[in-house]
């Protein structure tokens, strides 16, 4: 019995690895998911065998119930934890207009070149003292910057 | 009763203001109220359990062995303590500035809750559900501020921190099979009589659970995603209160559960911890975004604790509590002070500086003066050698940051003055700390003698 519920929590754990290496991010919430029931499979294998019962003296042979509400209350955590999960993953895809991990990383990477290129300007006309004015400000540097990376949001607006 | 009493402040607290508008100033200080109560009545339970001792509440008064119970000690009042400081300062900094989201407060009070629970849990279980609910508040918190850079972090934040979750459960149910017990009292009873081999594994699977809430080096990967971008007061939360899980879960389980595990595994500790200060430093010196220096910074000073739980012993536990209390001061100082420009906030950000380098009168130097201690102590010279090397490199890095914040002039953002006093009163409270250092030298002693003494 223990090597078949062994197997089963290295199946549904490899399973979840193999889904968190994937480019999508829905398969990557089934992943964490499964992992998750990987979880509460291993609790519940943790005690397997029967015995007398806890709390009252009754006769015959019981299961011990704490696995069992150990377990229940995982599996109510990962489901809240997946719905979190899932409502992030639509505001990534009203940010970016996409749930796959390259497109994110190349958004990533222009922001990051964006704010090299301001911080080194902005050095350089703080030693230089250029005036204030010609820079950009907080508020104009950010709006321009959501602009950029939501085209998809833009459409859906335009429409 | 005592003891559920500000457990019962924060969840009634928590659960109405997620109902109200968090935005609005009455409401925001309403918030302030409510984790203000649940501090000064955790401070009334700590000068009980610091006169008589352990504390202890079975729910529902069954029998023991059957209720859960929940236990608190001196280590688990002084982490909590630490965590509500910094939650109130983090609160009220963000209140006076104006909230930007209207579940802001209410998940500041979940998160306090969920750190006040698992600190005062007895039960390996309980310890989990709490956790997931700090865990649950700081993954919304992640995303506060709604920009694209703050989801992608906060998505990054949930997976790692979810499978660190998961492999907490499985360690918890691998406890449970191994010694037949969730109360903390009798798995540290039974742990002695599990077979090596079990022990070791599930030690190793809780070290590293709560190595990636650290962020010690090899689990780090997530941190700099995170803090970059962020807001200051989410930053402060996540270093200054959240890591304490990591530090507490590490003492408690690694050093309170654990101990013949901990001291088989010293050794690598110790490696790693060596790493992740180098490491940290290193990355630190080679970023320019200030939130990303200090994030590499906290990778380094995270790996301060771990050397000295690494050596253990009381003397170590003694200085590995006080690192991560004066840590979280240090980062929750930092993480405020270095979003605001003009002397005061410079000074305060001096102050702090000095401390995470550990410059003789600030707090700072206390925690690496007890670490100087123990290495001495042990004979290890080259962990004196490395750090003083760590302390040299984190002296260059705060210093770089505090030229490039506070030198360079720049437009100067108009934050409340209100915000300015509050920095500058955290910063004279390090200061203090450090000039005055018996009643946290003395605190932490008693809560390190509430973990079981080993030979180092």
């Amino acid at each position: 019995m223990t090597i078949i519920f062994a197997l089963g929590v290295a199946a549904l754990f490899g399973a979840g690895c193999y889904l968190l290496l994937k480019r999508d991010l829905i398969r990557l919430i089934v992943g964490v998911v499964l992992i998750g029931n990987a979880a509460n499979l291993f609790i519940m294998s943790s005690a397997l065998q029967r015995g007398p019962a806890a709390v009252l003296p009754v006769s015959g042979s019981f299961a011990d119930p704490i696995v069992q509400s150990m377990t229940l209350t995982a599996i109510v955590i990962s489901f809240a934890v997946s719905a979190l999960m899932l409502a992030l993953t639509y505001r990534v895809y009203g940010a970016h207009a996409s749930v796959d991990i390259e497109q994110l990383v190349l958004a990533e990477e222009e922001e990051l070149e964006r704010d090299e290129a301001e911080s080194s300007a902005e050095e350089e006309a703080a030693q230089g003292g250029q005036p204030v004015s010609e820079r950009l400000l907080p508020h104009e540097r950010e709006s321009s910057l959501h602009l950029a990376t939501m085209p998809g949001m833009m459409e859906r607006l335009d429409r | 009763m005592m003891i559920a009493l500000p457990i019962a402040i924060l969840w009634f607290g928590a659960v109405i203001m997620s109902m109200l508008d968090g935005t609005r100033k009455h409401n925001g200080w309403l918030a302030v109220g409510i984790l203000a109560g649940a501090l000064a009545a955790t401070g009334v339970l700590a000068a009980d359990v610091l006169r008589h001792g352990v504390q202890e509440m079975r729910l529902g008064d069954w029998g023991p062995g059957i209720s859960i119970a929940l236990r608190v000690d001196a280590l688990g009042i002084l982490f909590a303590l630490l965590s509500l400081t910094v939650l109130l300062i983090a609160l009220l900094y963000e209140v006076i500035d104006d909230v930007g989201a209207r579940i802001f407060p209410a998940l500041v009070l979940f998160m306090a809750l969920g750190l006040t629970g698992l600190f005062f849990t007895g039960d390996a279980f309980n310890f989990y559900v709490f956790f997931e609910i700090s865990m649950i508040a700081a993954y919304v918190m992640a995303s506060y501020g709604e920009t694209p850079r703050q989801f992608r972090a906060a998505f990054i934040f949930i997976v790692v921190n979810l499978l660190g979750s998961v492999l907490f459960l499985i360690g918890i149910a691998a406890v449970y099979h191994t010694t037949g017990w969730l109360d903390m009292v009798r798995i540290q009873e039974r742990m002695p009589l599990v077979a090596e081999n079990p022990a070791i594994l599930t030690a190793t699977i809780m070290f590293v659970a709560f190595g990636i809430k650290l962020g010690l080096f090899p689990f780090h990967f997530w941190l700099p995603a995170v803090y970059t971008g962020t807001r200051p007061a989410v930053a402060a939360i996540l270093s200054g209160a959240l890591a304490n899980i990591g530090s507490y879960g590490l003492l408690r389980f690694g050093a309170d559960l654990f101990p013949r595990e901990l001291s088989q595994g010293s050794e690598v500790l110790l490696f790693l911890a060596s790493a992740s200060v180098i490491y940290g430093a290193i990355q630190a010196i080679g970023r320019s975004a200030p939130n990303e220096v200090l994030a590499y910074s906290s990778i380094g000073q995270v790996g301060y604790i771990l050397i000295a739980l690494g050596i253990g012993g009381q003397a170590g536990y003694t200085a590995a509590i006080v690192y991560a209390v004066l840590n979280a001061l240090n980062k929750t100082l930092l993480f405020l002070s270095v979003s605001m420009r003009g002397w005061v906030v410079g000074a305060a950000f001096a102050v702090g500086a000095f401390s995470v380098a550990g410059v003789p009168p600030i707090a700072g130097f206390l925690g690496k003066l007890g670490l100087f201690q123990v290495a001495v102590d042990t004979h290890r010279p080259w962990l004196v050698v490395l750090i003083f090397i760590g302390g040299g490199l984190s002296l260059y890095y705060m210093f770089e940051l505090y030229r490039r914040r506070f030198w360079i002039p720049g437009e100067d953002e108009d934050t409340a003055g209100a915000v300015r006093v509050l920095v500058a009163v955290l910063a004279i409270c390090i200061v203090l700390i450090g000039l005055w250092p018996e009643p946290l030298l003395r605190l932490s002693q008693q809560a390190a003698a509430v973990l079981p003494e080993r030979v180092p």
